[in-house]
């Protein structure tokens, strides 16, 4: 370590301790915090783990016997391994969903956040715009898709489109999901990314152009390493609830397109086993620990070096 | 186009809940109303409320006032689209309905799973005058501890006259017309239904729980899931009145409606296929079940139940004799309501066993997935 490097890390401990010297809140504030964390996360992901452990009695319906065996696991697990692979094929396509939607709203996200963060005079009223469908249930939102994307939707009549959008019928096929999920969830995508570059000082741009990079080049090695934890923290507001995402295969996409959200509720209401529904949940839940560790390391280093 | 009827004057799904009515009640600024639907709330009410959670669509608009003026109970409602979200809430621990309409073998089962009430028939004088005695002491509930039998129908296929000229009558031709016309036929969402009619085709009955005859059910069914538009108990035959589907796999009293909007029919296939029952139950946790009873017997006054039957288009529970001169006095000739003996007998009720219901459940994710 070179005398400057030792420099820095004091600096940084000594920044720590003046950070912890502020103002002290009694312990006992982040009770509610840690309550609603046991009550609603812990406990139920622990009723959850217990019933993946059980399974259905035989010559019943619904009974659940807690019998402390992995047989949903590894009934998962061979057909991961094996040749019918029925969930592997749900999961990827559900992997899938997952990634194109999260690149979707990011391209569709990030010159709108760009755009009101830097540019726009009215940054209130055009966040306020961003966040108004919000208001309105997630269903209903979904339900409207039905009309707006119908050929006979009044406004495609009077365009005289209605022959043009037939001909490339949307509704009941995958197209019509991935136009429902861009439309769902951008405002996800948007906020974190507005925050990013709202708090940016353009100033850096301007000196990087001023030294001589291109408007693009810029961009690339000032803004976008800048937005870096506003396009991550976004994605991953987009990506975990898309893993899980059910409503809008059901309502636009004709309920014939099979992903994790679906099978899930499947095996709770149709097929009540809720042992191997709980299973399934386990499974999307562990894959999502792993990307959320992923993104720590990745956050972590950011902070360090970014 | 003319013909079409459009998605802004859809015809109403009886028993499925209705996509395009959430749609339309929020373009209408009632997005609310529709919210609350979907909520189905479990708050209680006091005294005077039946809390009734049925089918969407499943009870003439009219029978709720007269009720509320004969009785002096007010109704509230909730609805749900599926047997399987009933069990789900009832199972998960919802309480504070009073009334409840499952299917026969959702009946049985939630006998089984101990989430019923049973009845006190001396609150129920009508019911035991008017009642077909056929209705009564029914497979699914023997003893008619729990259950009156609110309606049948039967499970078969419609399709447009207009939009193909064939006239299918089995469900042979229904398969090789929904691979001719590709992306043309819609299908309740619903397993049961799906995987027990292909069974009758290929000459099995409608409750095997053979692996082997399932799992050539399983191939019928892969084979033909590319040319399927969707899967929904809502509005698949709204689908069809739109003419964006031409044939639909679901429920008799549909189809009548379905034909009594555009050039259509509703066909009980030649090879057999369902005949259900719906059933009033009272679930665990009720709080008002003298309401519920004071309903049971209040749709069974025969005007009443004639309401219902012209409503839903399907079967009444009551002695024929009694329907005349009601509002369904001209659909007792109905072959579709009221099918006749030699029809009835090809069809069975679904039985279902365990295993096969668990079987049944791998096919419809595998023919889901697909």
């Amino acid at each position: 370590m070179t005398d400057s490097e030792a420099e820095v890390t004091k600096r940084r401990r000594g920044g720590a301790r003046a950070g912890a010297g502020g103002p002290r809140y009694p312990g006992w504030l982040a009770l509610p915090a840690v309550g609603w964390y046991l009550l609603f996360f812990l406990v139920p992901l622990g009723i959850m783990a217990v019933t993946s452990l059980g399974e259905i009695a035989e010559d019943s319906y619904s009974d659940i016997v807690y019998s402390w065996t992995i047989d949903n696991y590894r009934y998962l697990w061979d057909d991961f391994a094996g040749d019918t692979h029925l969930y592997r094929d749900i999961f990827l396509d559900t992997l899938k969903l997952s990634v194109i939607g999260t690149a979707s709203t990011l391209v569709i996200g990030f010159p709108l956040a760009y755009y009101i963060a830097r540019y726009a005079k009215h940054k209130t009223l055009l966040l306020f715009l961003v966040i108004v469908p919000f208001w309105t249930s997630f269903l209903i939102r979904a339900y409207a898709w039905l009309i707006l994307l119908d050929p006979e939707f009044p406004l495609f009549r009077a365009l005289g489109l209605s022959g043009f959008v037939e001909s490339h019928e949307l509704l009941n096929t995958p197209k019509a999901i991935y136009i429902g999920v861009a439309y769902n969830y951008l405002p996800l995508m948007v906020l974190p990314l507005y925050a990013a570059l709202e708090r940016m000082d353009w100033s850096l741009v301007e000196a990087a152009q001023d030294l001589g990079d291109s408007p693009l080049r810029a961009f690339r090695r000032v803004t976008l390493p800048l937005a870096l934890p506003g396009v991550l923290a976004g994605s991953l507001l987009v990506f975990i609830p898309l893993t899980g995402e059910y409503i809008i295969p059901v309502i636009l996409g004709g309920n014939k397109t099979f992903y994790a959200g679906n099978l899930i509720a499947q095996q709770f209401l149709e097929s009540r086993d809720w042992p191997l529904g709980s299973a399934l949940a386990m499974v999307v839940i562990g894959a999502l620990t792993i990307v959320l560790l992923v993104y720590a390391r990745v956050l972590g280093r950011q902070e360090r070096y970014g | 186009m003319s013909d079409e009827v459009t998605i802004w004057e859809q015809p109403v799904s009886r028993r499925g809940f209705v996509a395009g009515t959430a749609a339309l009640l929020a373009a209408a600024g009632f997005g609310r109303l529709g919210e609350e639907a979907f909520a189905a709330g479990q708050r209680l009410d006091a005294d005077g409320t039946l809390f009734y959670y049925n089918w969407a669509q499943y009870v003439n608009p009219k029978t709720y006032p007269a009720f509320t003026k004969a009785t002096g109970i007010k109704v509230k409602k909730a609805f749900y689209d599926s047997n399987e979200t009933l069990f789900a809430k009832l199972k998960g621990g919802a309480r504070g309905y009073d009334l409840i309409v499952p299917t026969g073998y959702m009946t049985k089962i939630l006998i089984a799973e101990k989430l019923l009430e049973p009845l006190d028939w001396s609150k129920l004088p009508t019911v035991k005058k008017n009642v077909d005695p056929k209705f009564l002491k029914t497979s699914d509930d023997p003893k008619n501890t729990y259950s009156v039998v609110k309606d049948w129908g039967t499970t078969g296929f419609m399709y447009r006259t207009d939009k193909i000229k064939e006239r299918p009558t089995t469900w042979k031709e229904f398969v090789a017309l929904t691979k001719k016309y590709s992306g043309k036929t819609t299908m309740v969402d619903s397993s049961p239904e799906v995987v027990g009619s292909i069974a009758t085709m290929l000459g099995y009955s409608y409750n095997t729980d053979s692996e082997k005859e399932l799992d050539a059910v399983k191939k019928v069914l892969l084979d033909l899931k590319p040319h399927i538009l969707a899967l929904h108990s809502s509005n698949y035959d709204t689908l069809i009145a739109r003419g964006k589907a031409y044939m639909g796999l679901g429920w008799s009293g549909d189809g009548l409606l379905l034909a009594g909007k555009v050039p259509a029919t509703y066909v009980v296939a030649k090879e057999g296929g369902e005949i259900w029952i719906d059933y009033y139950n009272i679930p665990v946790g009720a709080k008002n079940p003298d309401a519920a009873h004071a309903w049971m017997d209040f749709v069974y006054r025969p005007q009443i139940n004639g309401l219902e039957t012209s409503y839903t288009y399907y079967g009444s529970p009551l002695k024929r004799s009694l329907l005349k001169g009601t509002a369904a006095g001209k659909l007792l000739t109905d072959k579709v309501v009221f099918p006749p003996a030699a029809v009835v007998k090809r069809l069975e009720t679904n039985k279902v066993t365990p295993k096969g219901s668990r079987l049944r459940e791998r096919i419809w994710t595998e023919f889901k997935a697909a």
